[in-house]
């Protein structure tokens, strides 16, 4: 699927080319040490056989070898750090870009707030084990079997034309294992995915079934649904460890057949002792960094499809606003408007005409589903339309600067979001310079029965959610008085909620000259609206 | 809510081995599976000792014969070690798996049997399933590669003690430092640092998840900015907690390298002198060097394990907390003992057992036919009124009396990855064909009955999944409905047609409605107010 390195974490984490270069030196650096080990042990241990004696440098040999450890001690140390700055520089990156996106298309309800969670956090964290673990061995082997090579090249060119002939042979023989089984693997991998999922999905139901007195009865269909999800994840298991196995195979073996060749060489005395061991120490550091890839290949594909899961969501957004002051003449027109929301077949605005005067109160209703919210979305800037086109004032609404133009509307969703703190931030969203008293006016006049130091939890906890209409309700008159906002745009509420203080808020508001657009069911409120108009109802 | 029984050991291993004997040949897969692992890494080691002591006697210039058996011995661990570590990954997974269904089958039966309906659960459902997960990586992870170095540890140094028990000993203790001490210590200081960020790491999350909630709200009134600064900032302060653990686990991996060194440099300083004064033969000096070297690439992945195990015994602790809980209540709803016609509360006081009374003496009853409507402000435990009304959890005080047949639709009804049918039938596993699409035309919900429900995007609007679980009600003959909001989070004209349909179903039926909805209170025949 993708590549071991993402390119558009290249193009767009600068972090991480840097890294990539940092952690080949760090890999080069680390060559030059595994073999300077290799030749001190081999030197030490060939003298001693050979001479029964210690060699007259035999503390300064010591030495070398603890500095050489030392040295790759804290290699091994910079290469960890090093990969740690790069993966936490990497996620704030992508965190930025990916609250930015969300914030772009506030209409999007596609990606869960829980989804969101998880991929701004747990999600990304997958990324450390990819810089922290695959990457850097990805540089170790992408260095250290050419040097390593190079030096038993140069000691002993027949054991390196066995690892040379070997050690390509790994990736060879895993990206041919991986072929080979692919459309398997994906199979069983289906399966055992979808029967993953069967647990969890009947955890969840258990008050379900509980409540049709299934919950006991169901625990045969547990028992069934885990033999089956072992038998395929089993069988998914016994294709996929295959390549390690190939690698372990080819790594292992070559390092014993580098083994028995010297051993047989310096029997014919082809070749010296301190040699063989220099070669018998060095082979195994040829293949260790390419085993290591292999063994965090995992952490790879979970980094690559996280970045891919932050991509996906990021390219997403929307272009940037326009620029345009928004005009004086505040005549909103819907001319023609078509929009299709994505993954859907029929669309929810279809060839809509519709025109809002300054001042006017409009009331808008229609059938569920016929785009009445969609509608007040489009208005706001939320979402703009496939074809056809909205103005302001004769403009083009996509070419207006949409802060600017948001700074016109005041704006109270079908179920507003509460903000964590009290009533009172919730209702300065509107208009942050608002005094106390100020706040304490426009809750009255939302008709809120309590007051702006009442504490409001995650997601309005705290409040009923009429409540939470009111407050914002409250929000948004507080933005008409003093953020200088010329429209009230008010989206139909849930089921369940009692109006009858909006139709007096509308009142309130088209006192002061301000214009609404409503979305309504309700009798009181459309008597309180200057002109009705249907939407949904004929295309 | 939940007591825990007292266990002087570990829950975690006490959790293990109870699962252990829950397999069938548990612990003989168990123990195949830590033979075979320890068999891979000690072919590793092997490999490398026997090679140098297959050239070091090559050095000698021996008659090539004296060489074959060393030569086989080098051949035979090269390939076993690739096919151990096949062989015991697969053993090694199966006991695994089979443990965590063992695991799973036990959470499901303790779950299954304490009521869950109308409880404060919060995400433990969700956190169960992902949690019983833990055991799978603990046993392939952390127990069975711990058990296996172990077990490599013991061998490799028994064999070198034979030729210079000093290396041997040097070996010994550096290889518990490097495989033992030093993971367990980064761990510790790492989750020192972790747990700081713990709180950092949660408001991160609870801004997102505000940010995700409220984007329509923050952009219409421009504070966008704001928002992302306030978290960006918070972002900040986590990396720096993350880079103080990261250092931690550098400078532990850094001291794993020592730690080789050190085993590496001993066996050269105590086995050069020991060869000059004939105390050892000069052919083993090169296995005592070059051993530790390949004993010390098996700990590598230690650091990792030892993170996996603090989050798995973590994870397996809050299992162990549920197993452990005492049940509550009946779990499935149960048939009444003294059936009424409908529903009649007489003096009953609702709580959870063996806790506080929510609501006291409750006096009022549902006549077949008639639609009773439940109210009061949020929090005042109206779903647990209805968990008691179906006979979930007994009244603390009281008499109640209720129709055998209670069907009870619920506003976070589950839908099931399956068919559409199969969804209906949990209402009743016995429907027929035609019994399921009557249920479906009487809900008003015109689907497929083959159709499959969350599987390549064939997902249902709120309205539909409401309509399919009134479906599952009408599967069946019910004398006794209590809908529990019913019309929560639909739009109007949803919650209009819906409802539309739910009346019709209801008609001669006990129908108890639990709402906040004015409109649908309006359309009850009496009210129940809660306070």
């Amino acid at each position: 699927m993708a590549g071991p390195i993402d390119p558009r974490l290249l193009k767009r984490a600068g972090a991480t080319g840097q890294y990539l270069v940092a952690s080949v030196v760090v890999g080069l650096l680390t060559a030059v040490l595994l073999i300077v080990q290799a030749g001190l042990l081999a030197r030490g241990i060939s003298h001693v056989f050979l001479e029964h004696s210690l060699p007259d440098n035999w503390a300064v040999l010591l030495g070398g070898l603890a500095a050489v450890f030392a040295g790759r001690a804290l290699l091994s140390w910079l290469n960890e750090t090093i990969a740690h700055r790069s993966a936490a520089s990497v996620k704030s990156t992508l965190r930025r870009d990916i609250l930015t996106a969300r914030l772009s298309r506030p209409r999007d309800s596609a990606t869960s707030s829980a989804s969101m969670v998880t991929m701004v956090t747990s999600g990304l964290d997958a990324l450390d084990g990819y810089f922290s673990k695959y990457l850097p061995q990805l540089g170790l082997a992408a260095t250290v079997p050419f040097l390593v090579g190079g030096a038993i090249l140069l000691t002993d060119w027949q054991s390196a034309i066995i690892v040379a002939f070997t050690l390509p042979l790994i990736p060879v023989f895993m990206a041919l294992i991986g072929w080979t089984t692919q459309t398997a693997t994906a199979k069983s991998f289906t399966v055992a995915d979808r029967l993953a999922n069967h647990f969890a999905d009947l955890i969840e139901g258990l008050p379900t079934l509980q409540a049709f007195a299934r919950a006991r009865a169901q625990r045969r269909g547990v028992a069934l649904g885990e033999e089956q999800y072992r038998d395929a994840t089993m069988r998914v298991l016994y294709v996929s460890f295959l390549s390690a196995l190939a690698l372990e195979l080819l790594a292992s073996l070559s390092v014993a057949v580098v083994a028995v060749t010297v051993g047989f060489r310096l029997v014919y005395g082809d070749v010296g002792l301190e040699a063989a061991l220099f070669v018998l120490v060095l082979a195994p550091e040829a293949f260790l960094p390419v085993r290591q890839v292999g063994v965090h290949f995992h952490d790879s594909a979970d980094g690559v499809a996280a970045a891919d899961a932050a991509f996906r969501f990021i390219d997403g957004a929307r272009a940037t606003s326009g620029t345009s002051p928004v005009p004086s003449d505040l005549r909103i027109r819907f001319e023609d408007v078509t929009y299709t929301y994505p993954g859907t077949d029929s669309p929810a605005l279809d060839g809509v005409d519709l025109t809002i005067e300054p001042g006017e109160v409009l009331a808008i209703r229609g059938t569920s589903g016929g785009g009445k919210s969609t509608a007040l979305a489009m208005l706001m800037g939320f979402l703009q339309p496939d074809t056809g086109r909205v103005s302001v004032g004769g403009q083009d609404l996509a070419a207006l600067d949409e802060r600017e133009w948001r700074e016109h509307l005041a704006w109270v969703a079908q179920e507003p979001g509460m903000i964590n703190g009290t009533v009172a931030h919730n209702v300065l969203l509107g208009h942050p310079g608002a005094s106390s008293v100020d706040v304490a006016a426009a809750l009255r006049d939302a008709g809120a029965d309590f007051d702006g130091e009442k504490f409001v939890g995650d997601d309005g906890e705290g409040l009923s959610s009429g409540e939470r209409r009111r407050v914002a309700l409250a929000r948004a008159l507080l933005r008409i008085r003093f953020g200088g906002a010329r429209l009230l745009v008010l989206d139909e509420p849930t089921a369940g909620l009692d109006s009858s203080t909006e139709a007096a808020a509308v009142h309130a508001v088209r006192a002061s000259g301000v214009g609404a657009v409503i979305v309504t069911h309700r009798s009181a409120v459309m008597a309180a609206a200057d002109r009705v108009v249907e939407l949904g109802a004929t295309a | 809510m939940m007591s825990r029984r007292t266990d002087p050991r570990d829950p975690t291993l006490r959790l293990v081995t109870e699962l252990l004997s829950a397999v069938p040949h548990g612990k003989r897969r168990f123990s195949l599976a830590v033979l075979l692992a320890s068999m891979a890494s000690g072919a590793s080691v092997a490999l490398l000792g026997l090679a140098a002591w297959l050239i070091s006697r090559a050095a000698e210039m021996p008659p090539v014969l004296f060489l074959q058996s060393a030569a086989v011995g080098v051949r035979f661990f090269g390939i076993s070690r690739g096919v151990f570590r096949y062989v015991e990954r697969l053993v090694g997974h199966d006991v695994a798996l089979r443990m965590q269904s063992a695991l799973r089958i036990r959470v499901y039966d303790k779950l299954a049997a304490t009521t869950l309906i109308g409880r404060r659960r919060g995400d433990l459902l969700t956190r169960v399933v992902a949690d019983v997960s833990a055991i799978q990586d603990l046993v392939v992870r952390v127990i069975i590669p711990a058990l296996a170095a172990s077990l490599v540890i013991v061998g490799t140094t028994a064999m070198l003690a034979r030729f210079a028990p000093a290396a041997a000993l040097v070996l010994l203790v550096t290889a518990v430092l490097a495989g033992v001490v030093l993971p367990l210590l980064a761990q510790r200081a790492s989750r020192a640092a972790d747990l700081a960020a713990l709180p950092t790491r949660g408001a991160l999350a609870d801004g997102v998840r505000e940010l995700s909630r409220t984007t329509g709200d923050l952009v219409a009134y421009g504070a966008q900015d704001r928002v992302l600064v306030d978290l960006l900032a918070i972002d900040d302060t986590l990396r720096r907690q993350e880079a103080r653990a990261a250092w931690v686990r550098g400078i532990a991996t850094a001291a794993q390298v020592v730690a080789a060194g050190v085993a590496v440099v001993a066996a050269l300083a105590i086995g050069g002198p020991a060869v000059v004064s004939g105390d050892l033969h000069p052919r083993l000096l090169a296995v005592i060097v070059l051993t530790p070297l390949a004993l010390h690439e098996v700990f590598g992945a230690f650091a990792a394990a030892a993170q996996t195990w603090t989050r798995s015994r973590a994870a397996l602790a809050r299992i162990a907390d549920v197993l452990d809980a005492d049940p509550v209540g009946t779990g499935d709803v149960t048939s009444s003992e003294d059936p009424a016609p409908g529903l009649e509360f007489d003096g009953v006081s609702v709580g959870w057992p063996g806790s506080v009374v929510i609501q006291q003496g409750l006096d009022f009853r549902v006549d077949p036919g008639e639609r009773v409507a439940l109210v009061g402000p949020s929090g005042v435990g109206k779903t647990t009124v209805a968990a008691t009304a179906m006979g979930l959890i007994p009244p603390l005080a009281g008499t109640l009396r209720r129709a055998n047949r209670v069907g009870y639709l619920a506003q976070d009804a589950h839908i099931f990855t399956t068919t559409v049918a199969e969804n209906v039938r949990i209402g009743n596993r016995d429907a027929t064909d035609e019994q399921v699409a009557a249920a479906l035309h009487g809900a008003g919900l015109h689907l497929s009955p083959d159709r499959c429900i969350g599987e390549a995007g064939t997902t249902l609007s709120g309205g539909e999944r409401r309509r399919l679980a009134l479906a599952r009600v009408l599967a069946d003959e019910r004398e006794l409905l209590i809908l529990d909001e019913p019309t929560e989070h639909l739009d109007t004209a949803t919650a209009r047609a819906l409802m539309h349909d739910v009346w019709r179903a209801g008609e001669g039926r006990a129908v108890l409605v639990i709402t906040h909805d004015p409109e649908l209170v309006a359309q009850c025949d009496r009210v129940v107010r809660l306070s």
